[in-house]
């Protein structure tokens, strides 16, 4: 029965070994995807490559399809997964930051270390920026601490809060990621292909 | 569209459709029924009178006592530092912390024991170790320690040992050697708890 740290099958020292290994695994099938170019990300703002938000779905998709028939066959107890506090306000606010460098820079923080990796130069100096950006919020943040939290709703999941049950939520997302992948590529064989 | 997107696509939208039709697992928070009929039938989750007075005597830190009763029968007569919970209030969110306290030794007491039965139940369904009954309740405390029998002539060593030690708990418990009703007002015990830290698994981006 999952998480096995907390059921304590392995003992929680694994849990850092188990990340290296994953982390491996994510940095090599983000540069395999291709994600360590800037403008294959920046596509899916202009419009000529949807990559980014094709993987990002199928990901998400087969994450909640597993980790719910993994629940149903008792391998994994997903009531005590670690769910993410919703900070409403600072999230919206937080998300157009963030898009903002996303488009600017090409890179979001993850796929600047891939192009770390592979030795880009906009690579190192997106991520030279980041860690200033970081040391520069952690001395401003007594400042905004009130809208850091702001707008608190708690370890609330969507399907909780819109009381809908968590197999119809996959299917009906599911069915509307299919749609997104057939829109994505009837627009990328209109647009004239951009070499990178 | 090629074949290999058309047969993702068709197992992208069979599994999640299977997902609608999942039964829900019916997940009550409790131990398997085998585990269950396991501790009920483990003789030691019972403790006896004289390992209770014996206990308290010595002060043991690490024996906690809940009396079932209701809050009356606490008032009138209970054993000198014995916390009260009420058998109605022994499943609610609050007492959940005493009922479950790793390192300590929790005593259930009630009159006969059926209570503290009940209440050991509950606790033990849920996957609480380290809780007991004490055996017979308040009547066999009153019944060995209060007023303790003399043995027969007959009877070993081992049992006037026995004796002259509950005449000794019967005198610190606060009782004469005989012809007692009460043993005096009960001790309200102010408990401090240390609460278990809850371990969440724990994620982040």
């Amino acid at each position: 029965m999952g998480p096995l740290t907390y059921y304590d099958i392995i003992s929680p020292e694994w849990n850092y070994v188990i990340a290296l290994i994953i982390g491996f695994f994510f940095g090599y099938i983000l540069e395999a995807s291709g994600f360590s170019s800037s403008r294959k990300l920046a596509g899916v703002f202009y419009g000529y490559d949807f990559a980014v938000i094709r993987v990002f779905i199928t990901a998400v998709l087969v994450a909640i399809i597993g980790l719910l028939y993994m629940g149903y066959f008792g391998l994994i107890d997903y009531k005590v997964l670690f769910i993410h506090p919703t900070f409403m306000t600072s999230a919206i606010v937080g998300g157009i930051i963030m898009g903002f460098g996303f488009i600017m820079g090409g890179f979001c923080p993850g796929t600047s270390l891939t192009a770390v990796a592979i030795g880009k130069l906009d690579g190192w100096v997106f991520t030279g920026g980041l860690i200033l950006g970081i040391f520069f919020f952690s001395l401003i943040f007594p400042f905004i601490e009130k809208w850091y939290y702001a707008g608190d709703m708690g370890h609330v999941k969507i399907t909780d809060y819109y009381g809908i049950s968590d197999g119809v939520f996959t299917f009906w997302f599911a069915v509307i990621s299919v749609i997104i992948f057939v829109a994505s590529s009837l627009i990328k064989r209109r647009v004239k292909p951009i070499r990178y | 569209m090629s074949t290999r997107y058309i047969i993702l696509t068709i197992l992208l939208l069979g599994t999640s459709f299977g997902l609608i039709y999942l039964p829900e697992k019916a997940d009550y928070g409790q131990v398997k029924p085998a585990q269950f009929l396991y501790e009920i039938d483990n003789p030691a989750r019972f403790v006896s009178t004289d390992l209770i007075a014996k206990r308290l005597i010595e002060r043991d830190p690490s024996l906690f006592l809940i009396d079932v009763r209701s809050e009356d029968e606490y008032n009138k007569y209970s054993i000198p530092g014995a916390f009260n919970i009420p058998l109605d209030n022994i499943a609610s969110e609050e007492n959940a912390d005493y009922l479950d306290q790793p390192g300590m030794d929790v005593v259930l007491i009630s009159n006969g024991g059926v209570y503290a039965d009940q209440a050991w139940a509950l606790a033990a369904q849920k996957g609480i170790k380290n809780i007991y009954i004490m055996k017979g309740g308040l009547n066999e405390w009153f019944a060995t320690i209060i007023k303790p029998v003399a043995p027969p002539e007959t009877a070993p060593t081992e049992a006037y040992d026995l004796y002259a030690f509950r005449k000794a708990a019967c005198i610190y418990f606060g009782g004469a050697s005989a012809g007692v009703e009460s043993a005096g007002p009960a001790v309200k015990k102010t408990v401090t708890l240390r609460k278990k830290k809850k371990k969440e698994a724990e994620g982040g981006c």
